[in-house]
């Protein structure tokens, strides 16, 4: 029950005509942190597929952790990181909005709330 | 009711003695609940749980001056204490025996506005509705703070044992998936100081059951 994938899914909308140099930035800078930490990449997607010049795409990128236990690893190694809280305070002053949310398949929320 | 709850470290030179010691006199002092060595997994925890019950602030200013001469022991070697009018809480299992006893201390010291305080506070005291393993449990804003950081609030929980709240609590999604955001620094949602104290120890019959403070239905 523990050990059903968990997803961290950030959605991010960066300043207009942004989205493609912080979508670099986000890989460069915060991805191989989060792979130590134990995270997985599972995909990129990018709202509108087409890179806005004017106007703000969305970025909705989600990672996988593997099980309820790997979460709380990740999580006990990201807090205390100084590194971490300045990424995303940095993050904070150039995106339009942002969030991060953990999430599970549909079919595995009976079993992942019944512990 | 006004509490405190003191998580004690020893130094690392204090023998067996001197702890029992420091443990005796803790007993001695009026008010005195609770005087336990924390069990293995705490976070900043400490090694002894102390936790006192006065009528009233007034109580618990009389007996300070005591409190400070043990806590001030040259066997211990750091304190983290908070003092606190009794917040909302519940009580599922008030004849709770050989349980566990858990207490967090946090520090809310981000901008964050009334409302959104609130609406955290209403959220953390909806984790027994959806942790069953939560037997009694309250949730107090701290008047008087000392340690690594001035703590703002105290979680306190009882558990039947320690599967409930190293199994169940831990590893329920209302707690990491939901809870957590307010104190994670990857969440917008992040207002908590990432220095907490996560400690617990033994409960011989629980000490939350009889507390006056007001008592939500859940």
């Amino acid at each position: 029950m523990t050990g059903k994938t968990i997803y961290a899914v950030d959605e991010i909308v960066p300043r207009p005509g942004e989205a493609r140099a912080f979508l670099l930035a986000y890989m460069e800078r915060y991805a191989p942190g989060a792979r130590a930490r134990g995270m997985t990449l599972e995909r990129v997607l990018v709202s509108p597929p087409v890179w806005l010049e004017d106007q703000s795409n969305t970025l909705t990128i989600s990672w996988t952790i593997a099980g309820v236990p790997a979460w709380w690893q990740m999580s006990m190694q990201a807090r205390p990181d100084p590194a971490v809280a300045a990424w995303w305070s940095e993050v904070d002053d150039r995106v339009v909005s942002r969030r991060r949310e953990y999430m599970a398949a549909f079919e595995d929320v009976e079993v992942l709330s019944r512990v | 009711m006004f509490k405190s709850t003191h998580l004690v470290h020893f130094t690392a030179q204090a023998g067996r003695e001197a702890r029992d010691a420091v443990e005796a006199t803790l007993r001695g002092i009026e008010g005195c609940r609770l005087v336990q060595p924390t069990l293995p997994g705490v976070y900043n925890g400490g090694h002894l749980m102390a936790h006192f019950q006065f009528e009233d602030e007034a109580h618990w200013r009389a007996r300070q001056t005591q409190l400070e001469a043990v806590l001030g022991s040259p066997d211990v070697g750091h304190v983290d204490s908070a003092a606190y009018e009794g917040g909302v809480g519940g009580v599922r299992e008030p004849g709770l025996e050989g349980g566990v006893y858990r207490a967090l201390f946090f520090c809310v010291n981000r901008p964050v506005d009334t409302r959104t305080l609130e609406q955290f506070e209403a959220e953390m005291r909806r984790m027994p509705h959806y942790i069953p393993a939560i037997c009694n449990w309250q949730l107090s804003r701290v008047a008087h703070a000392s340690g690594a950081r001035g703590w703002t609030h105290v979680w306190e929980q009882e558990f039947a044992n320690i599967g409930g709240l190293a199994g169940e609590y831990m590893l329920h999604p209302y707690h990491w998936a939901r809870i957590d955001r307010w104190f994670d620094p990857e969440c917008t949602q992040w207002m908590i100081d990432t220095t907490l104290c996560h400690s617990f120890c033994a409960l011989e019959r629980s000490i939350l059951s009889p507390a006056k403070g007001r008592h939500s239905p859940t």
